[in-house]
């Protein structure tokens, strides 16, 4: 049996801008049969929140906050709700393929379910058993630990999510848009209900490093695929220049809505 | 501008924001963590809206034909849910 081959672009850190610029480059790219499948793990520096491409920026985001802070705040190609992606404590990945693919079962919740078992294989890894819960959550212990978002055009699948490693609730809630009245104890309890770290199911610190790896191992053996390292083409590049400049970086579309 | 902030029974929260003029759409925007593929088509549901009566039934019938279209896929509300939360930024 052969074994699907994917592109693979390890680990990186990049601004808000450039990895958001990069998943849609790639997915033009594809578009024109000139990239392969390929699967990529970033970190996002400095820290930024992004927020869903429906979502309103100002109502979602303080953005006072994020301005002192230096976080950054974007809005993504993809619906779903709003990320804080601090530096330390998150890896992302995105996973970009063809329709028609076999990773990519027509149901778009099947097919979250399908590209989710590479984090649920690569969790197992740390130790952690997890689940996938629609329409397009990871949880362990009952607990949100990975939410994922998907988009569909060009003949091409983008399903990019972040995985939670360690969580400060109190940054969180400062970035997200929620009245400081409402920032109570309760409120941090209700929270802590819902959404959980590999630092709190553990009980211990898993470095960045260890994330990626158990990731990259999880994905390959979950969904039966090789990952070849391998880096962007100079056209995806220079798409992510112009996606870079003219559409990720600017008000017109960060504060569209 | 009027508005509401819905959360989907077992789905995704709808804020809506809302302009009218004697129970008729006057602009809109739906907003929230839903999914609705292709994206773009957002803005021409909001387009359809604009000049629509605010009554419950016609707007979901409305929004219903809209995501009539097999080409459409809403995820995480329906077109009852979106109805409910503009007539929810309406009162």
């Amino acid at each position: 049996m052969t074994v699907d081959e994917l592109r693979f672009l390890p680990l990186e850190t990049n601004s808000a801008f450039e990895n958001m610029a990069i998943d849609e480059s790639i997915m033009n790219s594809m578009r024109d049969g000139n990239v392969p499948p390929t699967f990529r793990l970033y970190r996002w520096k400095p820290s930024a929140v992004s927020i869903g491409t429906f979502q309103g920026m100002s109502e979602e985001v303080d953005l006072a906050y994020c301005k002192r802070k230096n976080i950054d705040y974007i809005r993504r190609i993809t619906g779903g709700g709003a990320v804080y992606h601090d530096y330390d404590g998150e890896v992302t990945y995105s996973i970009i393929l063809p329709k028609g693919h076999r990773l990519v079962p027509d149901d778009i919740i099947e097919s979250y379910k399908v590209l989710c078992s590479g984090i649920i294989a690569g969790l197992s890894r740390l130790g952690i058993d997890s689940e996938f819960k629609p329409i397009n959550d990871v949880i362990a212990g009952g607990r949100k630990i990975s939410g994922n978002a998907q988009t569909r055009r060009h003949r091409c699948v983008l399903q990019h999510g972040t995985i939670l490693l360690d969580l400060d609730v109190r940054v969180m809630f400062s970035v997200l848009k929620v009245p400081e009245e409402k920032i109570s104890d309760k409120m941090i309890a209700d929270v802590k209900e819902r959404v959980t770290s590999i630092r709190e199911m553990l009980n211990k610190r898993v470095s960045i490093n260890d994330l990626a790896a158990a990731l990259e191992a999880g994905f390959a053996e979950s969904l039966d695929i090789e990952l070849i390292p391998g880096s962007l083409t100079d056209e995806e590049r220079q798409y992510v220049e112009t996606f870079r400049k003219n559409k990720y970086s600017t008000d017109d579309w960060n504060l569209s809505r | 501008m009027k508005k509401s902030t819905y959360k989907v029974p077992g789905g995704k929260l709808l804020k809506i924001s809302l302009e009218e003029n004697n129970g008729v759409i006057q602009r809109i925007q739906i907003m929230g963590d839903f999914f609705l593929h292709p994206e773009e088509s957002i803005v021409e549901l909001e387009e359809i809206l604009v000049g629509a009566e605010l009554n419950q039934n016609k707007l979901s019938e409305t929004i219903q034909s809209f995501l009539d279209n097999p080409d459409i896929i809403l995820i995480g509300a329906s077109s009852a849910d979106i109805a409910k939360a503009i007539i929810l930024a309406d009162n």
